[in-house]
C-alpha cells in the first residue's frame, strides 16, 4: 500500500516536473479551464439561488389571479365580479388588486405602483411606501426626502415616504411605491370599481382546480392564474436564464476539449519520444497512462476547485456582479438583493464530471498509442 | 547468463517492405564480460541489442536470461524482466528535455514505488562517482556530451540493474571522453555486472577493456574473436 | 519533491476552500430562511405574484401574469424575442432625460 502511494506521488512528481517545464503556457491553460468552470458553476449556483428564492418567496402569492381580458390583452377588471363570485364555496377572501407601471421620465426607470391586498400595510393618505431602488435611482438624499412624480410635463404629484421597504426583501419589493387606495386611483384618475385583476385566497390548496373551472363557466373572458402557474412560470424561467449561460459555457468547454485533444493528438514528436524514452528505460504502459491520469487529472481538479470557489464567491459574496449586466437588460432598476448561499452536492458532481471528465479522456486517449508502441523506436 | 538461439528479426514481415535484420543468431553472452558487438551500420548490431534486451521480440528463436525463456512473453512481462535486467545508455542518451539532471537519473526508479529520499541519495552518490555530482540540479540540455554521457549512465544504474546496454556509445565522443568511458565500463564490470554494447569504432575493438569483439555483417554473426 | 508538496497543499487548500464555501452555506440557511419569511410576509401583505428581478417590460416585470395571446410581445419567454436584443444595448440618448417642469427644490417649497 505505501508502495502504492510512493509509485503514485513519484509520478505526480513527474508530472508536474513536465509541467513545469512550459509554466507560462500550462498555467494560462489551467486558467482558462478554471474560468470555463467559472462561469457554468455560477450559473447554476445563480440560477439555483433564485430559483429556491422565487419557490419560497411566491409560495405566498394568491392562490389565484382573475385577470379581465379585451381583445387577448389584459385589461381592467370591474368591481362587481367581485360579487359575481362571491358565493364560490371554498374562497376564503376576494380582493381587487390595484397595481400598475409608472414610467420615471427622470431617469428612464419603470415602477410598479400598487395598493397592499391588506389594508394594514396600506399608508396613511399622501404617503407611500417604496422599495429599495428608489432612494438609489432618485437620489434622494435624507431619509425623509418626499417623493415627487409627474405624470405629464407640468404635473407633479408629492408622497411624503412613511417607510423604506429593506432590502432584505428587493428581490419583489425594489421598484414598488405602496399607496393607499384613495391615492392610486386618483394618480391615475382610474374611475371607482375597477381593478387591475382580482386576488382569490383559498383555504383549502386542493380546492384550486374546481374552484378555477367553477371561476371559468362564470366568467368565460377571464384568465385565471393560479399560484402553481406563477412557480413554474419562474421554475422555467431561471432553467431558461441558466440554460442559456449553460450553453454559452458549454460551447466553450466543447471548444475547450476540442482544443485539448487537438493539442494532445498532435502529439508532438518530441512528447511521443519522451513516452518511448520512458518506456524504454522500464516504465510500462500502466505507469505512462498513470503519469498521464495524473496530469489530466491534477489540471482539471486545480481548474474545477478555483473555478467553483471563485463561482461561489463571485455569486453569494459579491452578487454575481458578472452577471448582473446581462440579466439588467435595459432596466434602470436592478435590486440589490443577496442570495441565499448554497450548494448542491448534486449539481456539483454533474459539473464535476462534465468538466473534468472530457479533459480527462483529451490528454489520455491519444497517449494510448504512443504507450502501446514498442520502446525499441527508441533506439534508433 | 543470456543465450541467444536463432534468433530472425524481419521488420514489416509480409509487406513488400519486408526487412531481414537477423538471421539465424546463435549466441552465448558471459557473465560480468565486456561484450561488444562490431559491424557495419546496418549489420544488425542495434536490432540484435533491442531483442536481448526485452526491448523487441524476435521474429522467430529465441533468448533466454539466466535460463528463463523471455521472448515469448508478453508485453507487460517483458518490462519487468527488461526493468529488473537492464541498464539502457542509449546512442543519442536520450535525456528528458527540460528535467534536471537528478530527475533524469530518478526517472527508471519512479514507477517503482521506492523510498524516494533512498532513491535521490543513490542517485547522487552514483552522480558524485562519475564526477558531475556538481550538475545534479542543472537541465540536461545544459550539459556538454561527455556529461550527458555519464548522466545516461548514472540513469541506467539506478535501479541497480546486473546488466548495462550501451548502443554505439563513443559515437559522439572524442577520444579522450571514448576512454574515460572505457574506464567507467570496467569500474562497473568490477562491480559485478554485465555490459553489452555495439560499436563501430576500431577505438573500441582494440581496447584492452573488453572482453570480447562480436562481429556482424548482413544481419549475420562473422566471426568471434577473444 | 517540494514541487509536489505545494501543489497537493494548494489542491488540498481548495478542497478546505470548498467545504467551507459548504459548511458557509450551511450556517448561513437559518438567517437566510428568516429573511425570506420576511419577504414571504410581505409578498402575502401587498399580494405581489412576480420577481422584480426585470423591470424594463410589463412581461419580464410580471412574467407570471404576462398576456399568453399576445403575438411576439408578452410571452413570459420571450426576453430576447427580437434577435436585436441580443446585441443592441440600450439607447443611450432619449431615455430618462426628461425633466420635471419645477425643479425639485421649486416643487418642495
Ligand atoms: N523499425 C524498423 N523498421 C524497418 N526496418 C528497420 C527498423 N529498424 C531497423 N531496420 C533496418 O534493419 C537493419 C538493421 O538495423 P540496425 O539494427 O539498426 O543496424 P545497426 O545498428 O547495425 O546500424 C537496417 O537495414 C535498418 O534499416
Ligand atoms: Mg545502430
Amino acid at each position: 500500500m505505501t508502495s502504492w502511494l510512493r509509485r503514485q506521488r513519484a509520478l505526480a512528481e513527474y508530472t508536474l516536473a513536465a509541467l513545469a517545464r512550459r509554466r507560462i503556457k500550462n498555467t494560462g491553460l489551467l486558467l482558462i479551464y478554471a474560468m470555463v468552470i467559472f462561469v457554468v458553476a455560477s450559473a447554476t449556483l445563480f440560477a439555483t439561488a433564485l430559483r429556491k428564492e422565487a419557490e419560497v418567496v411566491l409560495a405566498e402569492a394568491p392562490e389565484v389571479i382573475i385577470q379581465n381580458l379585451v381583445m387577448g390583452r389584459h385589461d381592467l377588471i370591474p368591481g362587481d365580479v367581485i360579487a359575481e363570485i362571491d358565493g364560490i364555496r371554498g374562497v376564503a377572501s376576494i380582493k381587487g388588486r390595484l397595481w400598475g407601471y409608472f414610467y420615471d421620465r427622470l431617469n428612464g426607470a419603470n415602477y410598479t405602483l400598487m395598493v397592499p391586498l391588506d389594508p394594514a400595510m396600506a399608508p396613511p393618505a399622501g404617503q407611500a411606501i417604496i422599495g429599495e431602488s428608489l432612494p438609489r435611482v432618485r437620489e434622494m438624499p435624507w431619509e425623509t426626502a418626499p417623493l415627487f412624480l409627474s405624470r405629464t410635463p407640468g404635473d407633479l404629484v408629492r408622497f411624503d415616504i412613511a417607510k423604506r421597504l429593506s432590502s432584505d426583501s428587493a428581490l419583489v419589493s425594489t421598484d414598488l411605491i405602496l399607496l393607499n387606495e384613495a391615492n392610486f386611483r386618483a394618480f391615475f384618475e382610474l374611475p371607482e370599481d375597477v381593478y387591475t385583476d382580482i386576488a382569490l385566497s383559498i383555504r383549502n390548496p386542493r380546492e384550486i382546480d374546481t374552484i378555477v373551472e367553477k371561476i371559468g363557466r362564470l366568467l368565460p373572458n377571464a384568465r385565471l392564474v393560479t399560484r402553481d402557474e406563477i412557480a413554474r412560470t419562474y421554475q422555467k424561467l431561471f432553467s431558461w436564464r441558466e440554460g442559456i449561460m449553460v450553453l454559452l459555457a458549454g460551447a466553450s468547454v466543447l471548444a475547450f476539449v476540442i482544443f485539448a485533444a487537438e493539442k494532445a493528438s498532435g502529439l508532438s514528436a518530441e512528447e511521443t519520444r519522451e513516452i518511448g524514452i520512458l518506456k524504454a528505460i522500464g516504465w510500462d504502459t500502466g505507469d505512462v497512462i498513470a503519469m498521464k491520469l495524473w496530469e489530466g487529472g491534477l489540471v482539471s481538479f486545480g481548474a474545477f476547485l478555483l473555478g467553483t470557489v471563485l463561482a461561489y464567491l463571485h455569486v453569494f459574496a459579491f452578487d454575481a456582479g458578472l452577471f448582473a449586466s446581462v440579466l439588467k437588460g435595459w432596466s434602470v432598476i436592478y435590486p440589490d438583493f443577496a442570495l441565499t448561499p448554497g450548494i448542491d452536492g448534486l449539481q456539483l458532481t454533474a459539473l464535476f464530471f462534465l468538466t473534468v471528465l472530457p479533459y480527462m479522456a483529451a490528454t489520455i486517449v491519444p497517449i494510448w498509442r504512443a504507450a502501446t508502441a514498442d520502446p525499441d523506436q527508441v533506439m534508433r | 547468463m543470456i543465450s541467444v538461439q536463432s534468433v530472425c528479426k524481419t521488420y514489416n514481415e509480409g509487406r513488400p517492405s519486408a526487412l531481414t535484420a537477423l538471421d539465424g543468431i546463435d549466441l552465448e553472452i558471459a557473465r560480468n564480460a565486456l561484450t561488444v558487438f562490431k559491424g557495419p551500420s546496418g549489420s544488425g548490431k542495434t536490432t540484435l541489442l533491442s531483442i536481448i534486451s526485452c526491448m523487441a521480440r524476435p521474429t522467430s528463436g529465441r533468448v533466454l536470461i539466466d535460463g528463463r525463456m523471455v521472448s515469448g512473453l508478453p508485453e507487460r512481462f517483458l518490462t519487468l524482466e527488461r526493468r529488473r535486467t537492464f541498464g539502457f545508455v542509449f546512442q543519442r542518451f536520450n535525456l528528458i528535455r527540460g528535467l534536471s539532471v537528478l530527475e533524469n537519473v530518478l526517472l527508471p526508479a519512479t514507477p517503482l514505488g521506492g523510498e524516494r529520499r533512498a532513491d535521490a541519495k543513490r542517485a547522487l552518490a552514483r552522480l558524485e562517482m562519475l564526477g558531475i555530482a556538481g550538475k545534479a540540479g542543472e537541465r540536461v540540455e545544459f550539459l556538454s556530451g561527455g556529461e550527458a554521457q555519464r548522466a545516461a549512465i548514472a540513469r541506467a544504474l539506478i535501479n541497480d540493474p546486473p546488466v548495462l546496454i550501451a548502443d554505439e556509445p563513443t559515437a559522439n565522443l572524442d577520444t579522450e571522453l571514448a576512454h574515460r568511458f572505457l574506464d567507467i565500463v570496467s569500474g562497473l564490470r568490477a562491480e559485478g555486472r554485465t555490459v553489452i554494447m555495439t560499436s563501430h569504432d576500431p577505438r573500441i575493438w582494440a581496447a584492452d577493456q573488453v572482453d570480447r569483439v562480436v562481429s556482424m555483417r548482413d544481419g549475420r554473426l562473422e566471426e568471434n574473436e577473444a | 519533491m517540494r514541487r509536489t508538496r505545494i501543489v497537493f497543499g494548494l489542491l488540498a487548500a481548495g478542497t478546505a476552500t470548498l467545504a467551507l464555501a459548504s459548511l458557509h452555506a450551511r450556517i448561513t440557511t437559518a438567517p437566510e430562511r428568516a429573511r425570506m419569511a420576511r419577504s414571504a410576509a410581505l409578498v402575502r401583505a401587498v399580494g405581489l405574484t412576480d420577481l422584480a428581478l426585470f423591470t424594463e417590460a410589463r412581461f419580464t416585470r410580471n412574467p407570471a401574469l404576462a398576456d399568453l395571446q399576445t403575438a411576439f410581445q408578452d410571452a413570459p419567454m420571450s426576453f430576447e424575442h427580437f434577435p436585436s436584443g441580443t446585441f443592441a444595448p440600450r439607447p443611450a440618448a432619449g431615455f430618462g432625460r426628461g425633466e420635471l417642469r419645477f425643479g425639485p427644490e421649486e416643487a418642495a417649497r
